[in-house]
């Protein structure tokens, strides 16, 4: 059975090799559209966490609906600003940079999605979007490393799954080798002078050369060729594309280093890095103001690395993500509380862009969750689901999202065909 | 024959637990129960135990309160938390908390504001801010340097295990400041006493009651008698997440967090047998159980307004309506399960013995459990008398946790952790940051959780740091000496043949033997050798 699978998967679901295929199998093999192919083409995803729930509201703004200028009187985006995607909804000023990405169909938005759990708390809704089971606590590993784990036509280079931080992430905490990376232009062993890296790296690779054929011996052979691949790559000479202009912060420098290791051809597969200041209960702002700040640097950021990465984007994904949205309408200090469902980005030549996706509910009072949020349309594992099978390539998305059942009839439809 | 090798043969056959295989040198057995009874040996311990007897040196770590511990009584007064109770805390934070909202605002009003992250214009953090943050940050480091230089070093390694086995994250709402008398007044007075009054101690812990939600977990349909005086209103800062989580509501039914990992986790085990309509039964005995007035600190409070009133059956066994002592007598019956035995012995031999723990010493262990009612002691005597224990494929089996690498690298270079932070964050860099695990499970025992490439570069990385700060190994003119000497200082004599050569290879062209020392103890503190225990 193994072995069939294989050869179907591998044959891209066009032939069917046997005629014992047990249904639940036949499910697996539907989503997978997509399979990797050599190393430079192979398709990458990159997560970006906006931690603290960004107000989905006025990220993707529903202008055209009157319920949402009556609940926000101080922090609206007035209909003038709105950069207009589809005559009812717009970007917020501040992403303007992003609209040409929609006018040639790589950017697409996904509005009232979120989670089935109800938790207002930033730490318990963060924790299931990345352990990928809301309502569960005890879940010990996060769904990207599962799907590592069950998705083994890859090869696990060092790189296959790098988190952008000082420490790895719940979303990728689990068996699968898998890397936190502070900061690229020091990975590998410290030393002020190269001879004494170079030096130190030799020495530590003979050591561990020794210590037989535990995970000791495999995980220091895989971190010295990832020390080697990266040595290559030059990461201190780097020059982004086309003038590609990163605005200055982390966000910046973290999606330039993305895309320093995804030219590198070092097998990346799964990125991941964190972009906070979201919470924004007092002096949320309007068109300006302290969202917009944080917006500015997102839409900057994500532009120069789609113009940095040029024809490359055509296996690329880019998916932002926040744990809940915020109220609808506005609290006593011009700001937003916690919400439910909010809004996500997905960038990318694979995306099915220039759409607002999911089923839009409505602000009405009677279409609100608990009467005060946008309710939730779209289970965000239905989007994740659909991104790792139709870019990706998962064949198995019920070893990824455990006591759930993704449904290709419930895709958004927010990867291409 | 020499002398002392019949010295020590006789010391090992004496001490040593019938049934044990004699295949492990004084010195070898001295050196494993170090590794694993305590974070590892300083420079000369295996020999001192060796020479004691380690049988006898094990029994006395079973009995920590007649070893004198001066010197951590020192270091710990360096250590301002300890001189804080809940309530204080509450009020640091409450003040840090109305700091940095006021500074929020004050930010938003002076647009444009920039990225705080991002660098520019990084604003001098306001003083009740960066006090509550140090503290935090003392928290951590005072582990480090108890597991350092305690000489109870059994007594350290309980704490660390069950502050593991009843995880609570210190990043959720009041649980940063309750967190450290769940630590000094919950775990610690209790790593060696009875399971069932550690069990209660946690559940009735106001850390515990808000970590796993407890705290609001009500009878539907039941409400205060006195609606002012519920503490679910008029929070300064609140149940959920403090304080931005402004639209309070009044808690409306159970919550079963508690009640799974109570029996999931804390007890049974997940194949422990019981049924969702268990949980259920539990969640309704916990009714009430809560915490009054977080901003003083959140004393444990039984509500009987909020308990459910009827009778409830859990595994079978009916529990009649009697309010909180529903709770207490729940927590006992299960302390005493079979499958909660198995279980948290199961753990406990993972911890000591190896990553799949050997059936035999999991025995022993729920053997001792029933004799003694649940006596810590007693079970972990049992598993230290286990042939399994003593076992050849034991020895060196596991693979040091990164709080385990840190601390027993600090002990056997000789160094002595500072109380700033510096160490603590090390950890947290290879993997491990403390009190910092979000889910219940807490922290995994198994090499495949600690053992990847970047986890294993950051230990090559900190082993060189460690190298430098080392004080334990002199200077050698002679290379061979030097590695030799960091084999019995460092390794107690069990580096293998291969890193000895690797070492010494790499010192052949380096002439000053400060430089030559650095290099050896960060290779062999870095090496495969190690990482294992």
């Amino acid at each position: 059975m193994t072995i069939s699978r294989r050869v179907f998967v591998k044959a891209g679901g066009l032939t069917l090799v046997s005629l014992g295929l047990d249904p639940l199998f036949l499910g697996r093999a539907a989503y997978a559209l997509r399979r990797p192919l050599a190393s430079s083409s192979r398709p990458i995803l990159v997560c970006l966490f906006q931690r603290g729930a960004v107000d989905g509201l006025n990220m993707i703004v529903p202008h055209g609906e009157g319920a949402y200028y009556q609940e926000r009187p101080r922090i609206a985006i007035p209909a003038q600003d709105v950069v207009d995607l589809d005559g009812h909804f717009g970007l917020h000023p501040s992403l303007a940079p992003l609209k040409e990405l929609w006018d040639n169909k790589s950017l697409a938005a996904i509005h009232a999605i979120g989670s089935p759990d109800s938790t207002r708390s930033h730490f318990d809704a963060q924790d299931y979007m990345e352990t990928g089971t809301p309502g569960v606590k005890s879940t010990a590993d996060g769904w990207a490393n599962r799907y590592c784990q069950h998705d083994q036509e890859h090869a696990n280079t060092p790189f296959r799954a790098v988190a952008f931080g000082p420490q790895l992430p719940r979303i990728l905490a689990g068996t699968a080798p898998s890397l936190a990376i502070d900061d690229l232009q020091a990975f590998g062993l410290k030393a002020p002078q190269e001879a004494t890296r170079d030096r130190l790296t030799r020495a530590f690779e003979e050591l561990y050369d020794g210590a037989g054929t535990g995970l000791l011996a495999s995980s220091s052979r895989e971190g010295f060729e990832a020390v080697q691949m990266l040595k290559r790559a030059d990461p201190t000479q780097y020059k982004p594309a086309s003038n590609a202009d990163y605005p200055p912060g982390r966000l910046g420098k973290t999606l330039q280093q993305i895309a320093q290791l995804i030219k590198a051809d070092v097998g990346l597969e799964i990125a991941f890095a964190d972009c906070s200041g979201w919470d924004t209960h007092v002096n949320q702002g309007s068109s300006e103001g302290q969202l917009s700040t944080r917006l500015r640097e997102l839409g900057l950021a994500l532009a120069a690395f789609a113009k940095d990465l040029g024809d490359r984007m055509g296996n690329i994904v880019v998916l932002t993500m926040s744990e809940f949205g915020r109220t609808i309408r506005e609290n006593g200090n011009s700001g937003t509380d916690h919400g439910h469902a909010t809004a996500m980005l997905a960038l990318g030549g694979p995306v099915n862009g220039g759409r607002v996706l999911g089923r839009w509910p409505g602000l009405g009072v009677e279409q609100r969750f608990e009467g005060r949020d946008v309710a939730v349309t779209t289970d965000f594992r239905d989007l994740f689901g659909e991104i790792l099978a139709r870019h990706l390539g998962a064949t198995d998305l019920s070893a990824v999202f455990p006591g759930f059942a993704p449904s290709p009839a419930r895709f958004l439809g927010a990867i291409r065909a | 024959m020499p002398l002392s090798v019949i010295t020590a043969l006789c010391l090992l056959t004496a001490q040593m637990p019938a049934g044990s295989p004699g295949t492990l040198t004084a010195r070898d057995s001295a050196f494993h129960a170090l590794n694993r009874l305590a974070y590892g040996a300083r420079p000369g311990e295996a020999d001192s135990v060796a020479r004691a007897g380690v049988m006898r040196w094990i029994e006395q770590q079973l009995d920590p309160d007649r070893i004198s511990d001066a010197h951590l009584a020192a270091r710990e007064r360096e250590f301002k938390i300890l001189d804080y109770d809940r309530g204080d805390l509450a009020e640091r934070y409450r003040d840090a908390q109305r700091e940095r909202q006021r500074m929020q605002r004050e930010m938003a009003d002076s647009y444009p504001l920039s990225d705080r992250r991002g660098g520019q214009g990084v604003r001098p953090e306001a003083r009740p801010m960066q006090e509550f943050r140090e503290l935090g940050g003392e928290l951590q480091q005072l582990a480090l340097v108890r597991a350092a230089v305690s000489e109870r070093q059994l007594r350290e390694v309980m704490v660390d295990f069950w502050t593991n086995h009843f995880n609570v994250f210190v990043g959720k709402g009041a649980d940063r400041f309750l967190l450290p008398s769940y630590i000094e007044e919950t775990i610690r007075p209790r790593a060696l006493g009875r399971f069932e009054d550690l069990l209660i101690a946690t559940a009735r812990s106001p850390a515990m009651l808000f970590y796993l939600d407890n705290a609001q977990s009500v009878a539907p349909g039941s409400a205060p008698p006195r609606p002012m005086m519920s503490p679910f209103r008029r929070r300064r800062f609140g149940m959920n997440e403090l304080p931005e989580d402004r639209p309070r509501r009044q808690p409306t039914g159970i919550n079963e967090n508690y009640a799974r990992e109570l029996m999931e986790l804390h007890t049974l085990g997940v194949d422990g047998g019981y049924t969702q309509q268990d949980v259920i039964n539990v969640a309704r005995i916990f009714t009430g159980w809560s915490i009054e007035r977080p901003d003083r600190g959140a004393g444990f409070v039984f509500h009987d307004w909020a308990h459910d009133q009827g009778d409830k059956i859990v595994l079978g066994q009916k529990f009649k309506r009697d309010g909180e002592d529903e709770g207490i007598r729940l927590l006992k019956f299960l302390a005493n399960q079979h499958a909660t035995m198995h279980h948290v012995s199961a753990k406990l031999c993972a911890r000591f013995v190896a990553d799949e723990p050997p059936d035999g010493c999991v025995d022993a262990a729920v053997a001792a459990w029933q004799q003694t009612h649940g006596d810590i002691r007693a079970v972990l005597r049992a598993i230290f008398t286990s042939p399994d224990f003593w076992a050849p494929q034991a020895v060196r089996a596991k693979v040091k946790t990164p709080f385990e690498f840190v601390v027993s690298a600090v002990r056997a270079a000789g160094i002595e952790p500072d109380d700033t932070p510096r160490l603590a964050q090390v950890v947290a860099r290879l993997g491990e940051p403390l009190y910092q695990q979000p889910a219940p499970t807490g922290y995994a025992e198994t090499e495949a959780h600690w053992v990847n490439s970047g986890a294993l570069l950051a230990r090559m990385n900190a082993a060189m740091m460690f190298a430098k700060q080392s004080s334990s190994i002199p200077d050698f003119d002679d290379h061979a000496q030097l590695v030799d000497a960091i084999d019995q200082k460092l390794l107690a004599g069990t580096m293998s043949a291969h890193t000895k050569s690797v070492i010494l290879e790499q010192l052949t062209d380096i002439n000053d033997p400060a430089q030559a020392r650095t290099m050896a103890v960060g290779l062999a503190l870095g090496g495969p050798d190690f990482q294992k225990q």
